[in-house]
């Protein structure tokens, strides 16, 4: 399950957050994110991988938690997708699968000439969409 | 998806939405007129740049950003890439396309053959009012790689219509 996504603007500025549980720990999950930015960085700043994979946007596990597992995304635009899940074994596709959706939900809701860029997204339509995928994650796996 | 706008009504927006600005809201300054259409392109180019980079890795450097905006970008906006790319590798970059759409529909200034005197300043205001219709490409540019994370300024040359280069300088 996941129980928090975020959208993070280039200069670390929070665009969107979203957490996904009944419980109040909103502040944890805030502050989980928070900690995986510099993982963000170090992963872009000290590349391991080459080849192909090299400069890719998706990231992948920045880190595990005891809880949790956090995933990344790095856009071109230099805006970060931050994925929080509580699902131990996570298969990368499905990961992949979600920051692509999210990815196009992102850019819709930027693409509205009313959204000022760098500013919050406070548009609803992109949250319901959140929402929809958020809840759809995984699914696949399991059919 | 794969949706679809007509050429024609581009044209016509683009045009019209120059010499509103031009005529009518700004019509004693010329500057702040360019200013806002720049600023539109801007914010036009910011948008188009992050849907079109969103199934490509990340750029490595400046180059491969400007390269990105003559063949991908351009082709999407203009069903055909920039036809000749310059730099001096120190910041500066010459995108030129041999026909840009734009300007197409432009009416070309006739050889100066007539040498008339009142030719030349209708050539000169013909001048003027083209330039004003680059603005907006330009601040498309300019919005497209500031949103790679390249700040830059962007100027437009039409010495030879249709054809158009943009001259593209990375501020350091």
């Amino acid at each position: 399950m996941i129980v928090c996504v975020a959208v993070v603007g280039y200069q670390n500025n929070p665009l969107y957050i979203q957490s996904f549980t009944d419980a109040d720990d909103a502040l944890k999950l805030h502050h989980i994110v928070h900690c995986s930015l510099d993982v963000v960085d170090e992963r872009v700043n000290n590349p391991k991988k080459s080849g192909p994979t090299l400069n890719e946007t998706f990231l992948g596990l920045l880190y595990p938690t005891e809880n949790y597992k956090v995933y990344g995304y790095l856009t071109n635009t230099k805006v970060k997708f931050i994925l929080v899940t509580t699902d131990l074994d996570v298969r990368d596709a499905d990961v992949r699968n979600f920051f692509k959706r999210f990815h196009a939900a992102y850019v819709d809701a930027v693409s509205n000439p009313f959204h000022v860029p760098g500013k919050k997204i406070t548009s609803r339509t992109f949250a319901e969409r959140v929402s929809t995928i958020v809840k759809s994650f995984g699914l696949s796996s399991v059919g | 998806m794969g949706r679809e706008v007509s050429e024609s009504c581009i044209d016509s927006l683009l045009t019209e939405m120059v010499s509103t600005y031009c005529n009518r809201f700004y019509a004693n300054k010329p500057e702040l007129a360019a200013r806002r259409i720049e600023a539109i392109g801007y914010q036009v180019g910011h948008q188009l740049s992050e849907r079109y980079t969103m199934d490509r890795p990340r750029f490595s450097d400046h180059l491969e950003a400007i390269k990105f905006i003559c063949k991908d970008f351009w082709s999407e906006l203009f069903k055909k890439q920039i036809d000749n790319l310059k730099t001096n590798h120190r910041g500066t970059f010459v995108l030129q396309d041999n026909r840009f759409r734009w300007l197409t529909r432009m009416s070309i200034d006739q050889s100066p053959e007539n040498g008339a005197s009142e030719d030349t300043s209708i050539m000169a205001d013909n001048k003027a009012v083209q330039s004003m219709h680059l603005y907006f490409p330009c601040g498309i540019i300019r919005g497209a790689l500031s949103n790679l994370g390249i700040p830059c300024a962007v100027s437009a040359d039409i010495s030879n219509l249709p054809a158009c280069s943009f001259v593209v300088r990375i501020k350091a």
